[in-house]
């Protein structure tokens, strides 16, 4: 069973305070730490699952700059065989068609049953570039997977749906699959993962070994081109209530006390 | 001369720091200090990931790394919790490697991977009441008979003595030696075994979840084949191995000062007095300023002393001059960190203080400063 | 006469919101570009549903065929490749939800269409089409344009829009279509709905609830919320991580995955606020944030608002709750 799973290096934005930048399109990235997309993290989990129980390999791939290499690296750590990173300036500003055609371009040389992705990512949530890049390898996909088990020749997938319901499908292999989070307990990085990791090159690709053109991919080669990022408008006037603690407690429990909650 | 983490110990720091953010929550570190209790599960899965063997080579068990990447996952750890670090980093302390340097192949295969793989824990028994910094005399005695050895005595602030599993005992084998140390041997001995008991201190002042206790030995009885090395060797022993654990000892210092810089600085850059965040006002962002030089200092010279000891012979001068610079920096780091959080920062549920609490600990524990200053002086005596 | 489509989404014989939140955004843009407004439904017996359709739309295709009784977005961009290819419509609207996120990026990349995902509002102006859609977990909004086509397809956040039936129904002519399904689709196969286990706790009957979120931090917290919870009579609810990670059941989770609640009091503790589960609470009565983030979207639908460390405030509200109660805590 031969997996390739697509990564991407994003920053962890969740708890941290993101500016927007001079452009006015970006947000500012000094400061904040990148790591492997959470969703991401779930597939390569599961693809190193599937080849500790049945065998074969897994090729981790990204498309980025130099600093995905820790990304890389992590999947090696974590038991993935081989790293593919697509580095070149001219990738900058691919949304999520043209990453998908930068990877596929890569992907369709590589021998796969399966292919993985996260069902999107944290930093611009497009959720599209499995499906895309199935399209491209002519496979069959299916997305937001809860849990995958394998048989002959197909993958029994059970998928989200709305409001704690699930399907279960079958799928034809090779395939792609994106995951879900909380398909599986995504591992540490042990001491003994690094050391492996560090005998394994990665694989640096560029645009000229892509065999695509400039205007494939980057901005002209996007469906989608951003105008311009702000910080969105509340639904609701929040009235923020400020103190120590033990004042801001006082007066939470004033309101629960004045709307009848206690 | 390069002043830059290769990629692997890089990715060593990344590894450990991904481990201890998720794993050592701030809330679980506050209850641990309160509890004064070993985190064992944390231990073991620390072990697992390999955390807590760096050093142990890998035949039996560990990872097979040196000091200075030892040095790097302590000061991750304590890092995010000098409690939770300290205790986590020190659970099969000391032990390994005496083993390593001294044992018989015999007790390197028994003893040394179930300390490597986290199943048990370790404890080295050295000081007692009457001993800290001096240990060149120990009242602890091991008397032979027939074909063991019989112990008696009593060892004081033994780090994990409450839960190990497996005890190195330094003791006087020879009480007529000239001088005394030269009349000194390590033992192992195993938890279970009759005369040996061990009695849990509380109170003290910070690293909490690293639990310290006394041993009561009497009448202690172990195979003669638990002598480690050389009968009469023990104190050399004893001095070896500081060489390796007062770097960690800086390194932990290192990172308890890290720790506490980064939640002050954070903390500086949201606290709003004036109408501004008070990092605005150099009063506070100049002791930032202080605060990180001389953690980059203190950093450079443990990683220095690591790096002579891996790369060449380890240094008893920049092993002592790493030590106590690291542990003093420790302390005036952690207190400014303290001052700038103000009030907030005298609260145990700011976690800052915890920092301050437990750094002096690096100031007094493997050679107080005032014994690394002998040994700074004595060197720079030799050379001139 | 240029067309909107707007794809009907179903499951087990209900038509889904989305649609007509779908619908209804479609229906100001088809009269401000004078396009036709044509709703597509695909299913095994769904003409009775066409019906409540057309009062949405001036339009509405019906392709009836047993092998479309299950939602399988292979079969479903067979059949709208056809249809799209034969009615060339100017825009495309597809719900982002588990279907359109399957179906959307295959089905434009097969018809070479630019798409935009995820999107909480669009306008189309002469021939561009402006989206705006979220990153970063809801913390940034972004204004985007598509490359310029003669069809464009766009996936919609479910909820983004407010249904709103028109005044007087539009009374869409029904036209049939046929599938051109020759044979069963063998790549991708329905199995079966798999329910949710059956829990012991259900949240959306709750008048009050304490949802708990990532800030939680340990497993080892839980206790403690859930001792606060009770001091109030609260129930215990989450967002989508505290499950993944096995914290609590999944019959707790409230969001587009989990359920959606509309209690009297919602208290959302160490919750971001990202848009899935701000989405299953959104119109509670009273909601009440504790986050340490100050720009943690969740304060944009929030009452009440405080930044600080939850673990700050918890053990001290309680004490201050039982005060009020005059009990001793």
């Amino acid at each position: 069973m031969d997996i390739v799973v697509c990564v991407k290096h994003v920053p962890e934005t969740a708890e941290a305070e993101l500016k927007i930048d001079a452009s006015g399109k970006g947000i500012e990235k000094s400061g904040l730490v990148f790591y492997i997309n959470e969703w991401d993290d779930y597939a390569l989990e599961e693809a190193v699952r599937i080849k500790e129980k049945f065998g074969g390999t897994v090729t981790a791939i990204t498309v980025g700059a130099e600093d995905s290499d820790s990304t890389l690296r992590k999947c090696l750590a974590r038991g993935a065989d081989k790293a593919i990173r697509l580095t070149d300036p001219k990738f900058a500003g691919s949304d999520g068609y043209a990453t998908a055609k930068i990877l596929y371009s890569v992907i369709k040389n590589l021998h796969y049953d399966l292919v993985l992705t996260g069902m999107q990512a944290g930093d611009d949530g497009y959720a599209m570039v499995g499906p895309i890049l199935a399209e491209m390898l002519g496979i069959p996909h299916t997305t937001m997977a809860k849990k995958i088990e394998l048989e002959a020749g197909v993958a029994k997938v059970n998928r989200e749906l709305e409001g704690g319901l699930e399907e279960q499908l079958e799928i034809k292999l090779p395939a792609l699959i994106s995951v879900q989070t909380g398909i599986n307990e995504p591992c540490y990085v042990s001491i003994m993962g690094i050391r492996k990791a560090m005998q394994k090159e990665i694989n640096v690709m560029t645009l000229a070994d892509t065999g695509l053109s400039e205007a494939d991919m980057g901005e002209t080669g996007s469906w989608l081109k951003i105008e311009k990022l702000y910080v969105p408008p509340a639904e609701k006037q929040t009235e923020f209530l400020k103190g120590t603690p033990d004042e801001v407690a006082a007066k939470v429990a004033e309101i629960l006390k004045a709307r009848g909650f206690i | 001369m390069e002043f830059k983490l290769n990629e692997e110990q890089q990715e060593i720091k990344r590894a450990v720091r991904e481990f201890c953010e998720k794993e050592f929550t701030p809330e679980l570190a506050l209850e641990y200090d309160q509890k004064e209790e070993f985190p064992m599960a944390l231990y073991k899965k620390a072990a697992q990931l390999g955390f807590t063997s760096m050093r142990i080579p890998t035949e039996y068990g560990g990872q097979g790394y040196g000091v200075l990447e030892e040095c790097i996952v302590v000061e991750e750890m304590c890092r995010v919790d000098p409690g939770l670090g300290v205790a986590v980093s020190l659970g099969n302390l000391m032990v390994p490697d005496v083993l390593l340097q001294h044992g018989s192949e015999e007790q390197r295969e028994r003893y040394i991977p179930p300390l490597a793989k986290g199943e048990k824990i370790a404890a080295a028994a050295f000081t007692e009441p009457e001993h800290g910094s001096d240990i060149t005399r120990m009242n602890t005695t091991a008397v032979k008979s027939g074909n063991e050895w019989i112990i008696n005595g009593d060892k004081q602030f033994i780090t994990n003595a409450p839960i190990a599993d497996t005890f190195i005992i330094l003791c006087q084998t020879d009480p007529n030696a000239q001088p005394p140390h030269r009349g000194q041997s390590l033992f192992l001995a195993e938890k279970g075994m009759q005369g040996l008991d061990a009695t849990k201190l509380h109170g003290k002042m910070g690293i909490k979840p690293c639990v310290t206790g006394s041993l009561s030995l009497s009448d202690l009885r172990v195979p003669e084949t638990n002598l480690v090395g050389e009968l009469n060797k023990g104190f050399y022993y004893a001095l070896e191995l500081f060489d390796g654990t007062r770097i960690t000892v800086a390194a932990q210092a290192v990172g308890m000062a890290q720790g506490a810089f980064e939640k002050a600085l954070n903390y500086a850059k949201t606290r709003k007095q004036f109408g501004q965040p008070i990092i605005n006002f150099q009063a506070v962002s100049f002791k930032l300023a202080e605060m990180a030089m001389k953690i980059e200092a203190a950093r450079l010279m443990t990683y220095k002393a690591a790096w002579l000891y891996d790369k060449e012979k380890p240094n008893a001068m920049a092993t002592s001059m790493a030590k106590a610079y690291a542990s003093r920096v420790a302390m005036e780091v952690t207190d400014e960190a303290i001052q700038i959080f103000g009030g907030y920062g005298y609260l145990a549920d700011y976690h800052v203080e915890r920092f301050h609490r437990s750094a002096k600990i690096t100031e007094i524990y493997e050679g107080t400063s005032e014994i690394q200053k002998l040994t700074i002086i004595n060197f720079l005596q030799k050379q001139a | 006469m240029p067309e909107i489509f707007v794809l009907a989404e179903h499951r087990q014989g209900q038509i889904r919101d989305i649609t007509y939140e779908m619908l209804t955004k479609a229906r100001e843009i088809a009269e401000k570009a004078n396009l036709m407004l044509t709703a597509v439904i695909l299913g095994k017996e769904v003409k009775e549903k066409a019906k409540t359709l057309a009062e949405y739309a001036k339009k509405v295709l019906v392709v009836e065929d047993a092998k479309l009784e299950n939602f399988n977005s292979d079969a479903y961009q067979k059949v709208l490749v056809n249809l799209m290819k034969e009615y060339k419509p100017t825009l495309t609207l597809i719900g982002h939800t588990s279907y359109g996120i399957e179906l959307a990026p295959r089905l434009a990349a097969a018809l070479n269409m630019p798409l935009a995902t995820d999107c909480i509002d669009l306008a189309l102006e002469g021939d561009t089409l402006t989206v705006t859609r979220q990153m970063y977990g809801g913390k940034v909004n972004v204004n985007a344009t598509l490359r310029k086509a003669e069809s464009y397809m766009v996936t919609v956040r479910q909820a983004a829009f407010t249904t709103q039936k028109p005044v007087t129904p539009l009374n869409g002519e029904i036209i049939e279509k046929p599938s051109l399904l020759t044979e069963e689709i063998t790549t991708k196969r329905f199995i079966q709905y798999i329910l949710p286990p059956p829990g012991g706790v259900d949240i959306t009957a709750a008048e009050k609830l304490v949802g708990i979120g990532r800030g939680i931090k340990d497993q080892s917290n839980i206790p403690l919320i859930e001792d606060f919870a009770k001091t109030i009579g609260a129930v215990l609810a989450c967002s989508r991580p505290i499950v993944d990670k096995g914290w609590l059941p999944n019959d707790r989770q409230v969001g587009s995955s989990g359920k959606t609640v509309k209690p009297k009091l919602y208290i959302a503790l160490g919750i971001s606020g990202a848009f899935q589960h701000v989405l299953g609470m959104k119109n509670s009565d009273l909601i009440i944030a504790i986050n340490k983030d100050p720009n943690a979207p969740i304060f944009s639908f929030s009452d009440y608002g405080v930044v600080e460390d939850l673990f700050k405030i918890i053990p001290s509200l309680k004490n201050k709750i039982y005060e009020l109660k005059g009990q001793k805590a």
